[in-house]
């Protein structure tokens, strides 16, 4: 499989590099604007990263690849259950990469992110660039307002 | 041969607050950086951008209007020669309602490609929309969008 896909996306928040770092890395931050999941990793370079349902099942792991707090974090991201036939496909195509960049502009914080993969037309980056839009104008709103988006602290019925 | 930006975001407001926000020169203003914006909004009339001190910064026309659901503008940079010269361009605006919030979609595209047009707007969108929706969920726009 060769070839390559990409998702970049730029949102800019009120608030700071630390609280932004923690909210992408913190089980009690992701749960209220990610679809309820959580992650557990040291965050640091070499150790292993992992997405879980809320209910406790293992959805995408990896590891941490670079780690320079509170301006960039890069990790690999496969999708882990194979259960149905779109999730076994999605597994199949290996380890994904993503990069969060955390800059001071002049309007606030501005987070880029970019997740990107060595297939052509790969399935994960197009089932994450219709995901990332919600779960990272959640985050804004959660730490703009201190109330995430409505409805984005669930998981979608039957996944 | 064409070039293309897409960008959604997802706002907690209605759907008629973020048409306003969108075409009302007094909201434009708070979260715009400065700019303004003059049409009547209806399929055929002209439309334009304008800097603070009244200059042209694109403009073109009304393609479509369906509020409070879709609008299409016909664009052309007016300001810079190089964007200028690549022509009218096409930004589709869809609001959809997504539960309790409104999804706001932005596509633009134009027949050129790698078109410099493209790449500039690249840029500005996803500052305009941040302050766009930081404004309509807190009531102020991020700061250095507007006159303080």
């Amino acid at each position: 499989m060769a070839g390559h896909s990409k998702f970049v996306y730029v949102i800019v928040i009120r608030s700071t590099r630390e609280k932004i770092w923690e909210a992408l890395t913190q089980p009690e931050f992701t749960r209220q604007y990610w679809a309820g999941t959580y992650q557990k990793s040291e965050w640091t370079r070499g150790s292993p990263w992992q997405v879980f349902t809320p209910d406790g099942r293992l959805w995408d792991a990896g590891e941490i690849i670079e780690s320079d707090y509170p301006s960039k974090l890069v990790l690999t991201w496969r999708k882990e259950p194979s259960g149905t036939p779109f999730l076994a496909e999605m597994h199949a195509e290996g380890f994904s990469r993503l990069t969060y960049t955390l800059q001071e502009v002049d309007l606030g914080v501005q987070l880029t992110l970019t997740h990107e993969m060595a297939v052509e037309g790969s399935k994960l980056i197009g089932a994450v660039s219709e995901g990332w839009p919600s779960v990272l104008s959640s985050l804004k709103t959660l730490l703009e307002t201190g109330t995430a988006l409505p409805n984005s602290e669930k998981w979608p019925e039957g996944l | 041969m064409s070039s293309k930006y897409v960008y959604v975001t997802y706002i907690r407001t209605s759907p008629q607050k973020l048409w306003d926000a969108l075409t009302r020169p007094e909201f434009l203003k708070k979260y715009w950086f400065n700019m303004t914006q003059e049409s009547d909004w209806t399929p055929g009339s002209s439309w334009k951008m304008l800097f603070e001190d009244g200059r042209v910064a694109d403009a073109g026309e009304i393609l479509e209007s369906d509020p409070p659901r879709r609008l299409v503008i016909k664009w052309r940079n007016e300001f810079r020669p190089e964007l200028t010269a690549e022509g009218y361009s096409r930004c589709v605006y869809d609001l959809t309602p997504d539960g309790d919030v409104m999804r706001l979609t932005i596509t633009h595209t134009i027949d050129v490609d790698n078109a410099k047009l493209i790449e500039a707007v690249s840029g500005g969108w996803p500052r305009i929309l941040s302050s766009l929706k930081t404004f309509l969920e807190g009531g102020t726009p991020l700061p250095r969008t507007h006159q303080s």
